[in-house]
């Protein structure tokens, strides 16, 4: 049979309770427990009955909270809260409790003191220490990105500084280098031309020596000074229609002394009636001059070289290749081939010179003109370098340095 | 004469600098590389001897580990109330951390205005990550006119002596 009145209604409310994780205990105004109710896993510290403790020693989140209690009982204080109370069960699992305090009145008016109220939420803190967890982790994570992205920005930054450094460090020591290079070529022509007196043929041979290698000097300087004017954004373009079937047939004439030394053979095919391309008429020279005379260097006596123009692939633009029946270019070194001071392997068999800037200066300076550069080569079969220039009239002109060129 | 009292100590500072693995290491000898998010309160308690003029006083921590972090910057002063003193975490390897101390601590005194302080830099065995020097410690310390430590609860490091430290602060 179902008991009637109070008893019921307390057994209804006990149950409730205990469904959703309360439990509750009052205490007299000395804060000594005189009532609990609901599971003493959650109430207390340890899993037993507190009747007749102090609060205070029952709870170890209510030490050093004398006053608060305190207020609490004589009301100054409506409730206290704490949230996500830890703590450990004897299985090493952790319960998220809140605990709550109030104000006891009897109905009476007689007695007073605090009602302490557990409830367990550990469902709820397990999915926010989760969340927690997480959150933590990636701000972790963030903080280490961050200090990471300020090291490589202070070390680009003094990468930049000493790249600037050796930059200008370069540019004077090419400068200083040709200076004296002058006056040494002049005097070696006197000599050569005997202006000075007669020259026997050990005398000439070595000035010969002598006038080589300072023309290797001064192509070594020139190319120095060009790449750090690359680097330093100070190439200015000039640019202005020009045919490009007459500038190939004068370098092709200026290397033909070269090509006849080494029983080359150089044939240059040239479509007819094309239009004049939109370059700077000098770096033209320079761009194709490398090319032919990369090919001189690294093609073996009797080899052949060909030299074409024709309409690109691309249209509006024209393309000079030379071709050469070299020594090639190892697959890996392909990548690292416009690379800056970059000298394959094929050099060494070659015993080509050069320190290894002509290829950078050369693909720079036909970017500039808003061209391209590449190549196809096999070792053993040969290199075709490829490039292209705008047809005048059809483009924009490309994107060049403003400043002065370096004097 | 022999003197019991109990004092209410919170361990302060961002999330990850390592106040659970301190409390640990000073409670119950242990660490763990794991890290693991406090969410709320945990307290734990331990019981020193502390000499003082009139004899001995054995003074029991309760020791509350807090989570750190913004999430809990509502809830905090509810947990600081009756508060006797704090140990402020800061990690040496993450240099912002340090800097947010001078916050804890000004909530903390905002409630509990005699509270004593003293300031863990922790994470000491950790050298090749180390972002802060000792002299930024030291002065960040006697900002908070806190006595600090050097302190890692992987080695344990200058924890005992930090913690014992804070207890003599709170018997004199």
């Amino acid at each position: 049979m179902i008991p009637r009145g109070h008893d019921v209604d307390s057994t209804v409310a006990e149950h409730i309770l205990g469904d959703l994780g309360v439990a509750y205990a009052i205490t007299d105004a000395g804060f000594n427990v005189v009532q609990e109710s609901g599971s003493v896993d959650i109430l207390w510290e340890r899993p037993e009955s507190c009747l007749g403790r102090c609060l205070i020693d029952c709870v170890p989140e209510l030490v050093g909270c004398e006053d608060l209690l305190a207020d609490v009982l004589a009301g100054d204080l409506p409730r206290f809260e704490l949230a996500w109370a830890n703590r450990e069960t004897a299985d090493g699992q952790t319960l998220y409790l809140t605990i709550v305090l109030l104000p006891y009145r009897h109905p009476s008016g007689r007695d007073s003191g605090l009602v302490y109220v557990v409830q367990d939420v550990s469902d709820m803190g397990l999915v926010d220490r989760q969340l927690a967890q997480s959150r933590n982790e990636l701000r972790l994570l963030q903080e280490q990105l961050t200090r990471q992205n300020l090291e490589l920005a202070a070390a680009n930054a003094e990468l930049r500084r000493l790249d600037k450094m050796k930059s200008a460090f370069v540019s004077v020591a090419a400068h200083e280098l040709r200076t004296p290079l002058a006056p040494i070529r002049g005097y070696l022509e006197v000599l050569l031309d005997e202006d000075v007196g007669h020259l026997n043929a050990e005398q000439r041979e070595y000035l010969e020596i002598l006038r080589r290698s300072v023309q290797r000097l001064l192509v070594l300087t020139h190319n120095l000074l060009d790449a750090t004017r690359i680097e330093t954004g100070r190439v200015e373009l000039v640019l202005r229609p020009a045919d490009l079937s007459a500038l190939i047939e004068s370098v092709v004439a200026e290397h033909s002394a070269q090509v006849e030394a080494r029983a080359q053979r150089l044939e240059v095919q040239l479509s007819p009636g094309l239009p004049p391309a939109l370059c700077d008429e000098a770096r033209a020279v320079q761009i194709v001059g490398n090319l032919l005379s990369n090919a001189v260097k690294y093609t073996p006596p009797g080899g052949r070289i060909d030299v074409t123009l024709a309409p690109a692939g691309e249209a509006g633009f024209l393309e000079v290749s030379v071709a050469d029946t070299g020594v090639g270019i190892p697959p890996e070194d392909h990548p690292k081939l416009f690379e800056r001071f970059f000298r394959s392997s094929s050099a060494v068999i070659a015993r080509a010179t050069g320190a290894g800037l002509g290829l950078y200066i050369t693909r720079s300076l036909v970017e500039l003109h808003g061209g391209r550069i590449w190549f196809e080569s096999e070792p053993g079969e040969g290199s075709v370098f490829h490039v292209t220039f705008p047809v005048a009239g059809l483009h924009a002109a490309p994107a060049s340095s403003s400043a002065p060129s370096d004097p | 004469m022999l003197r019991a009292i109990s004092k209410k100590i919170c361990l302060l500072g961002d999330f990850a600098v390592g106040k659970t693995s301190l409390m640990r290491r000073f409670v119950y000898d242990l660490f763990s590389d794991k890290y693991i998010s406090t969410i709320g309160v945990k307290v734990s308690r331990k019981t020193v001897a502390v000499p003082d003029a009139g004899g001995v006083v054995e003074l029991t921590m309760m020791l509350w580990d807090l989570g750190g972090g913004d999430e809990f910057e509502r809830v905090r002063p509810s947990y600081l109330r009756g508060a006797a003193g704090a140990v402020l975490v800061c990690d040496l390897t993450r240099p912002e951390t340090l800097a947010r101390l001078r916050d804890y601590a000004g909530e903390l005194r905002a409630i509990s205005p005699a509270a004593s302080l003293v300031l863990a830099a922790n994470k000491s065995d950790l050298a090749d990550g180390r972002q802060l020097t000792p002299a930024q410690v030291e002065s960040a310390a006697a900002d908070l006119a806190a006595p600090h430590y050097l302190t890692s609860a992987r080695t344990g490091e200058g924890v005992e002596g930090l913690f014992r430290h804070l207890a003599r602060l709170l018997v004199a």
